[in-house]
């Protein structure tokens, strides 16, 4: 049927919104739902060609019928597309403004993928990342841009917190070595399960990358 | 210069607030507001931020002047400013990722016509430029190359149904006013007028909302 690869991508899309990972690329669905609309297209071009372009809608129902829903059906399955990708591409925007960059996602995907595979769910084309290669430039490519608008703003971290600070310094815990960091009162030496109290500043990032918890 | 700067310059509430202390209440204003609002509102255009820039610059050198001194005062005093200093970035940096969520979410919608593109700063409209360019690209290379040429529009508005999202301009906001005035309120099956005091706090649609805000009879809260 028309369209049956078309709500399957946007099934997709609307599983990957409540996910907190990037399921595989699809791409034995959007090929698909790619295909159908070259093939849609070449019916329209077909059923248009006796007439030489002097095609009259009132005269001949039946055909103008089928255009329209060929039609329909093809933009359709744009939209549907389009609604695959761009979820993607929110869910990659929203990593990168996380902190994470191309070999990072990569990484991880290996692992989901494994995952995810003796959940029962068929990972795309097999291969090893979740992202296809298009993705993988957009991610690159978006890092860039970011990085830029950054710059613009030097003195603030953009991607830093968005909760109102209240305590200039916080208790943390360590979750996972990190070596030595600088702080203005001196280097302290991160090592796993210990405990300090230090500038919120300081350490926003390793927050967020995991190595620190902090405590309430 | 407008009848709003004659008035506050006559208006004796404002004389003796040093130009930092009402940046700071403009900017914690702006960002209430741009928090509120559904849709994307004007970039500051009197050097707000600029000056902005420069006071949180000079407060960090301040800082790492005062951090070589271990004089127990101004440790206390270092932390102050430091606090404060958070608290200042916090506000730029949340202001500006409220508007770069709506800039992204509504990105072709922002960049159509010139008027819209007038509420962007140059940089967030060098950044929504280039990030149209890049989520095309990848559209075109992902699926969108393989199309009949005639279905490679991201602005088709056949069917009457437009592929532009925009915001929605109807959602509820609340505002205060900030002197006396007739509020018209568009409803669902009815309009209303509503004689309100300054300082009352109303509920209504944001389209109905929007000149109050932009002549500064309420503002958002």
């Amino acid at each position: 049927m028309y369209g049956d690869s078309g709500i399957k991508l946007v099934q997709h899309a609307k599983r990957t919104q409540n996910l907190a990972h990037l399921p595989p690329y699809q791409t034995e669905l959007v090929r698909a739902v790619t295909r159908e609309v070259r093939d849609l297209n070449k019916d329209v071009d077909d059923l248009l060609e006796p007439f030489q372009g002097s095609f009259d809608p009132s005269e001949d129902q039946a055909v103008a019928y089928t255009l329209l829903v060929n039609h329909i059906s093809m933009r359709r399955n744009k939209r549907c597309l389009l609604a695959y990708h761009r979820t993607r591409t929110d869910k990659l925007e929203e990593l990168v403004w996380n902190g994470a960059d191309v070999v990072d996602l990569s990484g991880q995907q290996v692992r989901d993928g494994s995952s995810r595979n003796s959940t029962g769910l068929t990972s795309g084309d097999g291969s090893t990342s979740s992202l296809s290669p298009q993705e993988e430039d957009y991610v690159r490519q978006y890092g860039d841009l970011l990085a830029a608008y950054k710059g613009q703003w030097t003195d603030i971290d953009l991607t830093g917190s968005l909760e109102p600070p209240r305590d200039l310094f916080i208790d943390v815990r360590v979750l996972k070595d990190a070596g030595e960091i600088q702080t203005e009162y001196g280097a302290i030496t991160l090592t796993k399960n210990s405990q300090f109290y230090v500038r919120q500043g300081d350490v926003e990032r390793l927050i967020a990358q995991g190595y620190l918890q902090k405590l309430s | 210069m407008d009848i709003d700067d004659i008035l506050r310059e006559v208006d004796p509430a404002s004389h003796g607030i040093p130009l930092e202390t009402r940046d700071l209440q403009a900017l914690t204003r702006l960002w209430v507001a741009e928090r509120s609002a559904p849709e994307l509102l004007n970039w500051p255009a009197d050097g707000l931020f600029e000056r902005v820039n420069s006071k949180i610059k000079s407060q960090i050198e301040k800082i790492e002047d005062m951090t070589g001194d271990m004089d127990p005062k101004t440790n206390f005093a270092l932390i102050v400013i430091q606090t404060e200093l958070e608290r200042y970035k916090f506000l730029v940096r949340s202001y500006l990722r409220a508007r770069i969520a709506k800039i992204d979410k509504y990105t072709l919608h922002y960049l159509s016509t010139e008027e819209l593109r007038q509420r962007l700063s140059p940089t967030e409209l060098a950044y929504a430029t280039r990030h149209q360019a890049l989520l095309h690209n990848h559209y075109l290379s992902s699926f969108l190359s393989s199309f009949p040429q005639r279905l490679q529009n991201l602005n088709d508005t056949a069917g009457n149904v437009s592929m532009i999202d925009s915001p929605d301009l109807d959602t509820a906001v609340f505002i205060r006013l900030l002197r006396d005035k007739d509020v018209f309120g568009r409803g669902t099956d009815v309009d209303t007028i509503l004689p309100a005091a300054s300082g009352d706090i109303l509920i209504l649609r944001w389209s109905s909302a929007k000149d109050l805000v932009e002549h500064g009879d309420a503002e958002l809260v």
